[in-house]
């Protein structure tokens, strides 16, 4: 260690954005122990803005190197770098120890922050102990979530011939794609392009389905995890059942169907859609009347193949995965939280996920734009027979770009609102529709033209936050300003749908602690590098796809996801896999240090 | 019309203003659409907003915006960046008065708390020293108690009879209501000349001068643009002051000589009934605010300037010495009645001679009146609208 230059540390405080930062006093006090080290200060103490002072102290106390600690503290280099030179010292001089960038972020990380440090002083690179573990890296991987993006992580990885277990929680794979009607901005028919994939992943020899089951536990390391399983009880036999649906047909329980956003009833016992995969039914345990209180069983006596189990359990397994991709996507926002906007208190105040089901030619109107209305006993339903609205407004942004709920912009909400009102034109080309946005977003291949195509639709665009909608005789009265015309909107529309944005699902918290991988503030899973390595997460053999690590569209989601394939397809070629930097010790990480300068003196 | 565009306006206005977020705002437009005041051609806060960022002062100056909001809070509350647009409007509205001010001293009072409370306490200790040298307590006052008990409140004075006093009182007055209502009628001249005559975007038709007018009177005696607001309350509070404080206004400049009599009438008399009723009607106002400032729960009233709390302490005072002269006359206690009526009008005189003009008590000018030029403005473009969409237009050949 005698080759250390007498290096002044200087300590940047500011998270970058992260809920929780390491300890940086112990950091502070594990650090002043190297001979040679010196500290120059932390950003709260002397802010970097007086350069003059910090000159003078590199002078002073005859400092050689200086190193810049804390969470991407690349942004203050500039200013050492031309301290250094002032004090007549090669700015080069200047290092970096980004402590967020090798994943030192949540407090419990101050080991690997130290290290971090430690490395940077010494002049080493952090590559330097990465050491790979001995054992081989088990082949089969588990991607959890079965949506577009864990369906195509699945089947780039199976297609190389390496046995996938793709994991559900819900009845079928497909996600949120399954539920759209169109894509944008080649408006294909989601269904027609998602449910081949579905089948293939369904039918492919690689690849282990595993529907109604959740993650429990994760142990292991790279290469080889132990993951326990909880495969819940469907209470049908998924050999015997045939899928011909007279269960459903006498079921009397009643609940609103999750895949058509509530639009419609399903039963208790369901398939959740018609081409779902596995297409087989299964109780749903919270409604089935028998399993409630065992007055029914109609399922079980009008099924032609026996297959209704009652007695089935939730099983716990445990599988046996090298690599682990999480795939497990977004939550829609929760409209009801933005009162202002009468969701959930009018009928016809609709989210974007509702809207989607109701054009949607197996949705709860064949594909008719209808208004809600009352059933007998008051319910609101939607029905083919009722009166086709006139006017449809969409507002943009709701629970987006909005400091009371996600400061982030869910970056599709533009596109698909697009999209919708092209929908409401193409069936419905008399009515009125109304785009309220506060930036368009229209980026991407073929999205500008898209935009500039709805505006020749006549769809009317106005820039302008529609700030409350209040009912108004039988219709809804919005206001809104419109900004490019200096004009104040109040006008009267007979439906208006919401754009809602896209939010971390709700277990993404309890996930990301069972995996040892990091959330950012908006709850998002933290990658590697948004630039240049979107996938990886810092615990190595753990990847993400899609939506989970922030908000993409489609093709977006598809390109991350087969990305996130190619990193697992190379662990398991290469058949080594990194050891995760934050679980080795830091007795071994300075005996590395000790061997690799002592190596280096030489 | 060109207007200059001064990116450093926005530190000129923060001297005006307690938060300073307003550069946050991403002009989405939540603030105009959801404030229930706003109409056609008076879209606010965001195109203040705009012009603050811009740093277009020139047109600043034409906007009566700032005097149309009532500070609800709600665009504050519902602002998606947080950007606080309400805190604007009250920033503009001291920005504004400072602009309509030609002796430059509104600017100086609320840039600078020292000014405003060195000019009132300076004004207080005039009148406490004039009183003290020309209007000394009787040596013999003891005996001033009329049959009733209570204290013969203008006969106290030394070497003057109770006529005189109450004259010189009354000269007093008037002479403040004039210095007063020369500094606010040149003001506004002034706002007028700014709003309207400056603003060359609109021509006003003369006729409308004479048939919007009594928008003037009806807004300024019943505040009908605040009762809009969603929150009634602070409507109401604000009427009991308004007309409380009018009333005692009107009381003392008009009616002295039948307010402050020798003699205390009997309670349900129109002078006790109407004194009362402002007491009543003050105090509420005060005591509403004063929690809800100290409390800072309601967006309305969580960020308070210097002059915000001047104008509750002063008019606190105001109120609370006037109750006491009261109560010392009704027990005969004579010097405490006098050294009390002194202290009132020590703290009554620069509340009323510093901030009417000058400071935030101007709102009830500029308020009613920027109603009136609102209307006239809007007259303007409707008449504008009528000759584009009716007078045939000449045909290009």
């Amino acid at each position: 260690m005698q080759n250390i230059p007498i290096t002044g540390v200087y300590f940047h405080y500011y998270t970058n954005g992260y809920s929780e930062s390491v300890n940086m006093l112990e950091v502070e006090n594990y650090i002043k122990k190297i001979p040679g080290v010196i500290i120059l200060g932390n950003s709260d103490e002397f802010p970097p803005i007086d350069k003059q002072f910090f000159i003078s102290k590199i002078k002073e106390l005859k400092i050689e190197q200086l190193v810049i600690a804390g969470y991407s503290p690349g942004i203050i280099k500039t200013f050492f770098s031309s301290a250094m030179h002032e004090a007549g010292l090669n700015p080069k001089n200047v290092l970096i120890a980004s402590f967020n960038e090798y994943g030192a972020i949540k407090e419990s990380d101050t080991d690997l922050a130290k290290t971090i440090l430690h490395f940077t002083i010494a002049g080493l690179s952090l590559g330097d102990i990465y050491t790979y573990s001995e054992k081989p890296v088990n082949e089969t991987t588990l991607v959890i979530g079965g949506g577009i993006a864990g369906i195509q992580a699945s089947l780039e990885i199976a297609n190389s011939k390496h046995k996938v277990y793709l994991l559900e929680r819900t009845g079928t794979i497909g996600g949120h794609m399954a539920t759209f009607d169109k894509t944008f901005p080649t408006l294909d028919c989601a269904a027609c392009i998602l449910t081949p994939k579905m089948v293939e992943v369904g039918q492919h020899p690689y690849i282990d389905l595993l529907t109604y089951s959740e993650v429990l536990d994760v142990k292991g390391e790279p290469g080889d995890f132990k993951v326990k399983v909880k495969k819940k009880a469907k209470y049908v036999d998924m050999a015997n059942c045939i899928g011909c649906g007279i269960c459903s047909e006498k079921c009397p329980a009643k609940t609103p169907s999750e895949f058509d956003a509530g639009t419609t009833l399903r039963k208790a016992i369901y398939i959740p859609f018609p081409q779902a995969v596995p297409n087989k039914y299964l109780i749903d345990a919270e409604n089935c009347i028998y399993l409630d209180n065992g007055k029914c069983g109609v399922c079980k006596k009008v099924c032609p193949a026996d297959a209704i189990r009652f007695d089935q359990v939730d099983k716990e397994v445990e599988l046996n995965v090298g690599n682990i991709v999480v795939a497990t996507g977004f939550k829609p926002f929760d409209a009801n939280r933005a009162d202002n906007f009468g969701y959930g208190k009018f009928p016809n105040v609709l989210t974007s996920l509702e809207f989607e089901r109701l054009v949607n030619a197996s949705g709860p109107t064949e594909g008719n734009i209808t208004l809600r209305t009352k059933d007998k006993k008051g319910n609101p339903v939607f029905t083919k027979e009722s009166k086709s609205p006139e006017s449809v407004a969409l507002i943009h942004c709701i629970g987006s770009r909005d400091m009371t709920f996600n400061r982030y912009c869910s970056k599709v909400c533009c596109m698909y609102s697009l999209k919708l009102a092209h929908l409401v034109k193409e069936k419905l080309p008399d009515a009125e529709v109304l785009e309220f946005y506060i930036d368009m977003r229209a980026y991407g291949k073929g999205y500008e033209e898209f935009y500039e195509r709805i505006k020749e639709e006549g769809v009317h665009v106005i820039r302008g936050r529609t700030a409350k909608i209040d009912q108004a005789n039988d219709k809804l009265l919005l206001r809104s300003e419109d900004i490019e015309n200096n004009n104040l909107i109040e006008k009267q529309v007979d439906m208006v749908v919401l754009s809602v944005g896209l939010e971390p699902g709700n277990d993404s918290v309890s996930l990301s602690d069972m995996l040892g991988i990091n959330t950012d503030n908006d709850g998002w899973f933290i990658e590697v590098s948004s630039n240049i390595n979107p996938t990886n997460t810092m615990e190595s053999g753990i990847t993400l796809a899609g939506v989970c690590q922030g908000p993409k569209d489609i093709p977006d989601t598809v390109a991350h996801a087969s990305a996130a394939a190619a990193k697992v397809i190379q662990n398991i070629v290469q058949q080594k896999s990194k050891k995760t930097i934050s679980k080795i010790a830091l007795s071994e990480i300075e005996e590395t240090i000790n061997n690799v300068s002592h190596h280096n003196s030489k | 019309m060109s207007y200059r565009v001064n990116p450093e306006f926005k530190h000129e206005l923060a001297q005006f203003g307690i938060s300073k977020e307003w550069n946050e705002c991403f002009h989405c437009g939540n603030c105009s659409a959801i404030c229930p005041l706003t109409e056609q051609g008076f879209l606010f806060p965001r195109n203040g907003i705009r012009a603050m960022q811009m740093g277009l002062k020139e047109k600043l100056a034409t906007h009566v915006d700032p005097w149309l909001c009532y500070y609800c809070g709600e665009c504050s509350e519902t602002c998606p960046r947080e950007a606080n647009p309400g805190e604007l409007m009250m920033t503009l509205r001291r920005y504004l008065t400072s602009v309509y001010d030609w002796t430059g001293l509104s600017k100086k009072f609320y840039t600078s708390k020292w000014w405003e409370f060195g000019f009132i306490i300076l004004i207080a200790l005039l009148v406490i020293v004039a009183f003290m040298v020309f209007l000394p307590l009787k040596s013999g006052a003891a005996a001033m108690v009329n049959a009733s008990g209570g204290v013969m409140i203008n006969s106290l004075v030394e070497g003057i009879s109770a006529e005189r006093f109450i004259k010189i009182i009354e000269y007093g007055d008037w002479s403040m209501a004039v210095l007063v209502a020369a500094f606010l009628m040149s003001n506004i001249a002034h706002m007028f000349y700014k709003v309207i005559l400056a603003d060359k975007s609109v021509r006003v038709p003369f006729t409308t001068y004479f048939t919007e007018f009594w928008r003037l009177i009806y807004n300024f005696a019943t505040q009908a643009k605040f009762s809009k607001c969603d929150d009634k309350k602070y409507w109401v509070g604000h009427l009991l002051l308004m007309t409380g404080y009018s009333i005692m206004f009107a009381v003392i400049v008009v009616l002295l000589p039948l307010f402050q009599t020798e003699e205390i009438v009997p309670w349900y008399n129109w002078q006790r009934l109407l004194g009362y009723y402002a007491t009543i009607g003050i105090l509420f106002f005060l005591v509403i605010v004063t929690i809800g400032r100290i409390k800072k729960t309601d967006i309305k009233l969580k960020y308070s300037h210097p002059s915000d709390w001047l104008f509750i302490i002063m008019l606190g005072l105001t109120t609370i010495t006037g109750i006491l002269v009261h109560i010392f006359r009704l027990n005969g206690l004579v010097a405490a009645t006098y050294y009390m009526y002194v202290l009132h009008l020590a703290v009554l005189v620069p509340m009323i001679l510093v901030e009417v003009p000058f400071s935030k008590w101007s709102h009830l000018a500029y308020r009613p009146f920027a109603i009136y030029f609102s209307k006239l403005k809007k007259a303007a473009v409707k008449k504008e609208v009528y000759q584009r969409e009716f007078t045939p237009a000449i045909q290009n050949i």
